[in-house]
């Protein structure tokens, strides 16, 4: 066995190509060598620096046994042509090729010998293959070249056994010579191993593995803040791309002027991550501080990277500061009526439109809710003024967070800044949800008015696109009712929020958006309990019965029943309605009889049909008594409880008898009984059941 | 002594028309040859018929030029030391785009007093895309310690054709480099030339009147009738398949849209609506002056 290891060199590769290319190129080797049977062991591996694309393979078998194997041809009947072809593709003659027949007719067959392919000749004539099958998310053409690469490709170098490997890739010819300077490119320099290509590199303070380097970076972090006596926030995101972007990473101390720290601390975050990819720092009570990170690709011998990068912050948060002192002190409620020269889209009015629909829909929650429908109101109006500001032209991203500080900075309720600056949440999956009612009212009212508007003009999602993001607008407005653990009345709210549309004239086929939205909701929360995996079952068997006013009760039952399917609750639950459900099946199936739901207890002729009668009853009142408590384990445990009566009726009560009103007096009784079962769920939909 | 000081100061400082000078110079040893600016408004280098329609076709092309740039949202009244309506840009554009380009770039950094081997000089993913010309390419922003100085593009697609070869196009941020190798805070205290002059008094008064005319005066109700006249120009241009002309017409209509949108008299749709229209034309003009290079 012997080493394999391919470089890739090419100009700088974006940090989103460069991760997915080191995941997808050691894919498809892995799988070739597998398909090709060419078993390697121990270190698999891919690395990447922004130049440099490695695959490595320590232990690599140098040949494959291929067995014989016959290979079919054309028909004997067959154009001659089709048989030159298959000569030619075999690379064999006439003379080794003989007939036979099989089910389909008769066939040219040729028998291929045993042979020991050399894994060097495999690598030299599919590594093509593998390069071109790189999925790139984007992808480009450079020169007059044929090629498409994520950024331009240079060199080639594949080593094998120590020695080179020979293919032509489109212009390119592989070697064991890369580039040593990745700059100019005009320095060659040749290797006969990967221990000697990643001493080279480690020699010059180039740290290839891009593992090594993300530790190396992380830890360097950590050192230089708390030599200071400072917290350096890592975001695994920032952290994973400037990985990318640097080969041999300096971590360089900079700060800016203490007097921006007056900025609000969202820009200076957004300004130093995102739009400089610099690292943060805070004290120890979680202050921003004004000192943060640069990671340098290069040693500031002169001092000109960290004044050079001083620099730009400093003209960034001038610029940012000069909006914000302007922004800040115009008068948010004087700007109301401006927001009517700003469209929210067509068919929808303007943002005015917009925010008076949302005071009413809030106005309404605000009883729900117990907050003062005064300033839930106020919140409403001004919530999207800060559209209207430079800063967030400048930090579109800000949008609500910019609009709270604006508030706050005009004096406004502390409950009315937090409710503006929360109410574009959750803004993803994994975001945080407004939780103070305010916030949750106001997010709630611009979410409903989005959801009932785009449903109103038709511009509904289709199953590939989702343009206006109302599926994750609707799963934000999910989580909220989960997370919050607050039913809220959503049909209401939808119904409600056309009318607010009807009185500006914009009128929408009110029942039909009532419909479609309360189906849209029931499809998004199905798949909210799909990914928290609850079994398909469960979740048909609460959504059947209950609708977008109970999505929490829904969710609840479904966790709960989850939970508790596969234990000793669960199964007492399942079999005891399964006994009843099937024989109510069978014999309401083969005859006509109505079966309401009702027996009369002066037709039972045991205690058995008492006992099962008295358990419903008892059972009923349960849930007449706590069904609203929220007790889903409880509301279970009472169902469960029935096992008794059940079994002991089911062993010693027939309920086939010949006299048909006793028949159909048991009958009943069953009825009732999956009746009281179905106030938890449908659990006729189970799997176990149907 | 005195002279040796002064001596030192000047080799640390380029000034504005050197930076551009010595830019020029660089290029044409790499047998550029050196375009004037285009005489039209345009938002940018890459407008100028010598990169759009030049990189449009198989003959080659290589060439460099200054282009004033006009951004009507951009301006400030002269009130922000970042930020301008009107700035320049000096425009490489090479067909096919040769394989030492990255060297080629670098080397004239150091020309114009930025040496690669003392700064963090990094190539960060920015792919290109012009949606009123129909273009898009993919390349960087060019940092230098952790300043944006150059865009660096591959077009992929101009006026909605697939580029064949493959232009690179290298576009100079010349105040913000200027800002960078004087060590300047404020763009209008960019020295112009060896006496002194300084970039306010050259251009303050313009930033000031043009922000006003783009933001306050501009007559949007004759503008909007001018668009459509420009547009109807184009068209008929395009029909004739004169192709420099109708290229001419769709520039002009490309700027009064940049002022109308200044002026904050164009909605989100309509917005999106005008962009095609002006990406229309220009694809229309990148077909026929296709025609005329075979």
């Amino acid at each position: 066995m012997s080493e394999f290891f391919l470089e890739l060199f090419s100009e700088e590769m974006p940090a989103t190509l460069q991760s997915a290319a080191r995941i997808k190129l050691l894919e498809n080797f892995k799988n070739f060598f597998e398909k090709e049977k060419i078993a390697y062991k121990g270190e698999a591996n891919s690395y990447s620096t922004p130049n440099r694309l490695l695959i490595y393979f320590k232990n690599l078998s140098h040949e494959i046994v291929q067995k014989p194997e016959e290979i079919r041809g054309p028909n004997i009947n067959a154009p001659e042509k089709a048989l030159e072809g298959f000569l030619k593709s075999n690379q064999i003659e006439k003379k080794n090729i003989f007939k036979k027949k099989t089910e389909k007719g008769e066939f040219y067959f040729y028998k291929k010998p045993e042979r020991k392919i050399r894994t060097e000749e495999l690598l030299n004539s599919y590594l093509p293959n593998i390069l071109e099958n790189i999925p790139w998310k984007k992808s480009m053409k450079w020169g007059d070249y044929s090629m498409f690469w994520g950024r331009p490709l240079k060199s080639i170098l594949a080593i094998f056994n120590g020695k080179p490997l020979n293919f032509k890739y489109h212009h390119l010819i592989c070697s064991n010579v890369t580039y040593l300077d990745k700059d100019f490119e005009e320095k060659l320099i040749r290797f006969k191993d990967f221990k000697s290509y990643m001493s080279y590199f480690k020699n010059r303070g180039i740290i290839i593995n891009n593992n090594l380097r993300r530790n190396f970076i992380e830890k360097e972090l950590i050192k230089s803040s708390s030599k200071k006596n400072l917290k350096v926030y890592i975001n695994e995101k920032l952290l994973s791309e400037v990985t990318d972007i640097v080969e041999k990473p300096k971590v360089i101390l900079c700060s800016f002027d203490k007097k921006f720290l007056e900025i609000p601390k969202e820009i200076l975050v957004v300004t130093m991550q995102k739009h400089q990819k610099y690292f943060p720092t805070f004290d120890k009570k979680e202050n921003l501080t004004n000192i943060f990170f640069i990671i340098a690709d290069i040693k500031d011998q002169k001092g000109f990277v960290r004044i050079g990068n001083e620099r730009v912050v400093e003209a960034r948060l001038n610029d940012a500061d000069f909006f914000w002192k302007k922004n800040k002190s115009q008068n948010l409620v004087k700007r109301v009526s401006m927001l009517k020269n700003m469209n929210y889209f067509k068919g929808l009015g303007t943002y005015f439109d917009k925010v008076q629909r949302i005071r009413k829909l809030s106005g309404l929650i605000s009883d729900e809710l117990l907050i003062s429908k005064e300033k839930i109101e106020i919140a409403s109006t001004i919530c999207k003024i800060d559209l209207l500001s430079d800063l967030v032209g400048e930090f579109p991203e800000l949008q609500g967070i910019l609009g709270g500080h604006f508030a706050q900075a005009q004096g406004f309720d502390k409950d009315i800044c937090l409710a503006i600056s929360e109410h574009y949440l959750p803004t993803g999956p994994e975001s945080k949800i407004p939780r103070k009612p305010y916030s949750l009212a106001l997010s709630l009212s611009d979410k409903i008015d989005s959801l009932v508007g785009f449903f109103g003009i038709n511009l509904k999602p289709t199953s590939s696109k989702d343009p206006y993001a109302l599926r994750r607008s609707t799963i934000g407005l999910i989580r909220m009712i989960l997370e919050n653990n607050k039913e809220l009345k959503i049909k209401e709210l939808i119904n409600y929020s056309s009318l607010t549309y009807n009185e500006q004239n914009l009128k929408f086929d009110n029942k039909k958006i009532s419909q479609e939205l309360s189906v849209f909701f029931i499809e998004r929360l199905k798949n909210f309990m799909k990914e928290k995996e609850i079994r398909a079952d469960i979740i048909e068997s609460t959504t059947s019965f209950y609708g977008v006013d109970s999505l929490l009760k829904i969710y609840k039952k479904a966790l709960t029943l989850n939970k508790l399917i596969k234990n000793e609750i669960g199964t007492d639950v399942v079999s005891g309605y399964k006994r009843a459900h099937n024989i109510l099946n069978a014999e309401l199936n083969n005859k006509e009889m109505e079966i309401s739901g009702s027996a009369d207890p002066g037709l039972f002729k045991n205690d058995f049909e008492k006992n099962l009668y008295k358990k419903i009853n008892d059972i009923r009142k349960y849930y007449v008594n706590y069904g609203n408590e929220e007790n889903y384990e409880g509301m279970l445990k009472i169902l469960a409880s029935a096992k008794k009566e059940i079994s002991e009726f089911f062993e010693n009560v027939i309920v086939n008898d010949k006299d048909l009103t006793l028949k159909k007096n048991r009958l009943e009784l069953l009825q009732m009984l999956c009746k009281t079962f179905n106030n938890y769920c449908n659990f006729s939909k189970l799997e176990s059941i149907t | 002594m005195v002279s040796k000081k002064k001596k030192v100061k000047k080799k640390i400082l380029q000034t504005f028309q050197d930076t551009i000078l010595n830019l020029q110079k660089y290029w044409i040893k790499q047998g550029c040859i050196i375009l004037q600016p285009y005489d039209m408004e345009v938002g940018a280098g890459t407008f100028h018929p010598a990169t759009t329609l030049r990189s449009l076709g198989p003959k080659p092309w290589k060439t460099a030029y200054v282009q004033p740039s006009r951004r009507p949202t951009d301006g400030r009244y002269g009130d922000n030391p970042n930020r301008l309506q009107h700035y320049y840009q000096f425009q490489v554009l090479i067909k096919p785009s040769p394989q030492n380009i990255k060297k080629l770039y670098l080397n004239s950094l150091s020309t114009i007093g930025i040496k690669h081997q003392d700064h963090d000089i990094r190539f960060v993913e920015d792919d290109w895309e012009s949606p009123t010309l129909g273009a898009s390419g993919l390349g960087w922003e060019v940092w230098c310690d952790g300043m944006e100085i150059t865009q660096f593009t591959y077009f992929q697609q101009m006026a909605g054709v697939e580029c064949k070869p493959i232009s690179v196009e290298l576009t100079y941020g010349l105040e913000r480099i200027c800002m960078f190798t004087q060590g300047k805070k404020n763009v209008f205290d960019l020295i112009w030339n060896n006496e002194g002059t300084l970039y306010r008094e050259v251009f303050y008064q313009a930033e000031k009147e043009f922000s006003a005319y783009n933001f306050e005066f501009a007559n949007t109700d004759n503008l909007f009738k001018i668009f459509e006249m420009f547009e109807e120009e184009a068209k008929s241009l395009i029909e004739k398949k004169i192709s420099l002309p109708a290229y001419d017409q769709c520039l002009k209509a490309s700027h009064v849209f940049n002022i109308l949108d200044a002026r904050g008299v164009i909605g989100v749709a309509q917005r999106a609506e005008y962009i095609s229209r002006i990406r229309n034309l220009t694809k229309g003009v990148g077909q026929i002056w296709l025609e005329s290079q075979i």
